[in-house]
């Protein structure tokens, strides 16, 4: 994490004030304003469609936030967290629709934000299971087994034996107003937006304050170097599964979240692709970064967006030959996906986190760089 | 008895195609330390191009010789486009860039060739199966098996005696003693991943001769990882072994234990033995073993 730069004269004398949250007027100011952007700006400014954009980015920093901390900050590389974020969907979907809730939590709209906390948990458990080889094996070895767990999860039990539960066939399909959180049908993009909000906030904060605590600096311990940090006196398997756990419960989070936004989950909607896009996400974002994680899943989710955009434009200013790309859209994002995660792990290894770093760098010091 | 002995020849001879990619991969990882995800669309794209000229009326050994010339400027390409510039950084960046190629590789796929399955009509190897004793082995099987066999021979003879094989040997051996003796290092990283593009070809025009040919192919290219965490990474040996292991595995599983697991315990049975062998033997059966130090 980058340095806060305060003004002259002003010193810490505790390392608690090291790690405070907001510490000038200057942050405290430019949070209040971010806040107020997202809070109101973009309810008031954004259309339906632009809205069921953002909620795509929410949904990608959730999903990514648990990348980030196992990769980022733990060096523990997972190909497998689709399948967690599927654990969470289908523990919250199960949970909605066979669960005998009594009638007043379903009346007060509780059953759908405590299905949520105990899909988190679930997610986070199965998360721990599939991250015990890496009590023994890292690397190479421990990208397998995650990518183990993808294929297990959602190919294998979830496709061939979670679906089946209740006879519904291969897709769950959420009755509307299921979804409900206190008083709020969980119903139009606007309502999906505020909760993808208000969750992402509180997983940001979990995940920060995690990380300026013991908790973190084991965990950045452990990637640098896990043979000193044993050393050192953490226990590394004790905090690996925590990472794990942690990383599988914000996981959970987004998975439950995301079947607000669908009218009905199947296993397609948790391919290994998925996996594999979200650590591009963090990868195109910066490695190590919490700012990284919500650069990278913006920067993608818009500029796939934008490129739906220039084919649909293309077709509308009558070329025919664009027709064929819009119907392969699908392919055309995978491809595209590769070449910007190969152009940026080549030219950009840092991520946009180290651009956006500097940049701050430069206006905080200007006009003296030095 | 006879279920058993079906199941082991075609196992046998599944992993032997498995074996021969399997084989491509551990080469890239001797010469250049570069662990590739992207195996499985290297067989797509290699049985796509010769399903492509097949299909165009060439005659099958043509289009395949085609296919692995493609391959070879493929390979070159790849390795002298992407992965040149990448010599000396971390292993996650290697790997990703490699995810990375597999995206481009498969949507380009997706993009030419569409998502139907395709069969190579007409059907290259006669239909009626082979009869010994009790045994029905399909020809296609026992072909793919002999085809495979031969590439793998071929492979290790390259290795074993011609110059450019022994250039490989002595870059996966000790690339700072290799570049002394001037041994171009750049030569062999495109060489093994030209080699590798050429053997997934082969091993993917084989493996969509007994299925069809479609996207899924990509998955069985992917059980190339099993194969080679089973034999250890760097071992060639260790490659065939491991992907034949894994050809049994997954006919054993087909067989016996599909009755009490419906479904697919087929495709993830190489991957759960994986990570359970994993837990016990980390470095394969012949892999070298690393010793960490602070």
């Amino acid at each position: 994490m980058s340095t806060t730069f305060l003004p002259c004269g002003t010193y810490h004398e505790y390392y608690a004030e090291d790690h405070g949250w907001w510490q000038t007027k200057f942050i405290k100011a430019k949070m209040a304003l971010l806040f107020i952007v997202l809070f109101i700006g973009i309810p008031l400014v954004a259309d339906e469609y632009w809205l069921s954009v953002c909620n795509t980015v929410g949904y990608t920093i959730l999903g990514a936030l648990g990348v980030q901390l196992l990769i980022g900050f733990c060096g523990q590389v997972t190909l497998g967290h689709a399948a967690f974020l599927a654990v969470g969907a289908y523990t919250s979907t199960l949970l909605i629709l066979e669960f005998p809730w009594p009638q007043f939590l379903i009346n007060a709209g509780l059953a759908y934000p405590i299905s949520i906390f105990i899909a988190a948990i679930v997610a986070g458990i199965m998360s721990v299971l599939f991250g015990l080889p890496s009590a023994r094996v890292k690397g190479f070895y421990l990208i397998l087994t995650t990518m183990a767990a993808q294929f297990i999860i959602v190919d294998f039990l979830i496709t061939q034996y979670v679906s089946q539960i209740g006879g519904r066939g291969q897709a769950f399909s959420l009755p509307p107003g299921t979804i409900k959180v206190g008083p709020w049908v969980i119903d139009s993009d606007l309502k999906v937006y505020f909760m993808m909000l208000v969750l992402v906030i509180i997983s940001i904060i979990i995940m920060i304050n995690l990380l300026r605590s013991r908790v973190g600096r084991a965990w950045v311990a452990i990637r640098d170097n896990d043979i000193s940090a044993e050393v050192m006196g953490i226990n590394v398997v004790k905090y690996k599964m925590l990472a794990f756990f942690v990383a599988g419960f914000i996981g959970g989070i987004a998975g439950a979240f995301w079947i607000s936004n669908l009218a009905a989950i199947s296993p397609e909607h948790f391919p290994w692709v998925w996996s594999l896009w979200l650590v591009g996400v963090i990868l195109i974002g910066g490695v190590g970064s919490i700012h990284g994680t919500v650069f990278g899943s913006i920067f993608m989710v818009v500029v796939m967006e934008v490129l739906q955009l220039i084919i649909m434009q293309l077709l509308d200013m009558g070329f025919v030959w664009a027709e064929p790309l819009f119907m392969d859209f699908l392919f055309i994002k995978e491809a595209a996906f590769g070449l910007v995660i190969c152009g940026f792990m080549i030219f950009e290894p840092n991520g946009l986190a180290y651009r956006w770093w500097q940049a701050k760098n430069y206006f905080n010091l200007w006009p003296f760089s030095y | 008895m006879e279920l058993f002995l079906m199941t082991v020849t075609t196992g046998v001879m599944v992993g032997g195609i498995y074996a021969l990619v399997a084989l491509g991969w551990v080469l890239i990882y001797k010469c250049s330390g570069v662990l590739n995800l992207a195996m499985g669309e290297l067989t797509l794209i290699g049985a796509y191009v010769s399903l492509s000229f097949y299909s165009m009326g060439v005659p099958f050994l043509l289009s395949l010789a085609i296919s692995l010339v493609i391959g070879f400027i493929l390979g070159i390409l790849t390795e002298r486009i992407f992965l040149d510039k990448l010599i000396g950084e971390p292993v996650l960046t290697v790997i990703m860039v490699t995810v990375g190629l597999s995206f481009f590789f498969k949507g380009c796929v997706e993009l030419i060739w569409g998502t139907d399955t395709r069969v190579f009509t007409p059907a290259i190897f006669p239909l009626e199966p082979f009869r010994v004793g009790p045994l029905v082995i399909g020809q296609v099987y026992l072909w793919s098996f002999l085809a495979a066999l031969l590439l793998l021979v071929i492979f290790v003879c390259f290795f074993k005696y011609t110059r450019w094989g022994l250039a490989m040997q002595a870059t996966a051996d000790d690339e700072m003693a290799a570049l002394s003796v001037g041994v171009s290092a750049r030569f062999v990283y495109a060489a093994a991943w030209a080699i590798a593009f050429m053997a997934a070809g082969v091993g993917g025009t084989l493996l969509g001769n007994i299925n069809g040919l479609n996207i899924s192919v990509a998955y069985l290219g992917l059980l190339v990882l099993p194969a080679v965490v089973l034999g250890g990474l760097n071992s060639v040996p260790g490659a065939i072994v491991g992907g034949i292991m894994i050809g049994l595995l997954q006919n054993f599983c087909g067989a016996y234990l599909d009755r009490f697991f419906p479904g697919g315990v087929k495709e993830i049975a190489p991957f759960v033995f994986m990570s359970v062998f994993l837990l016990f033997k980390p470095y394969g059966i012949w892999g070298w073993e690393r010793i960490e130090r602070v």
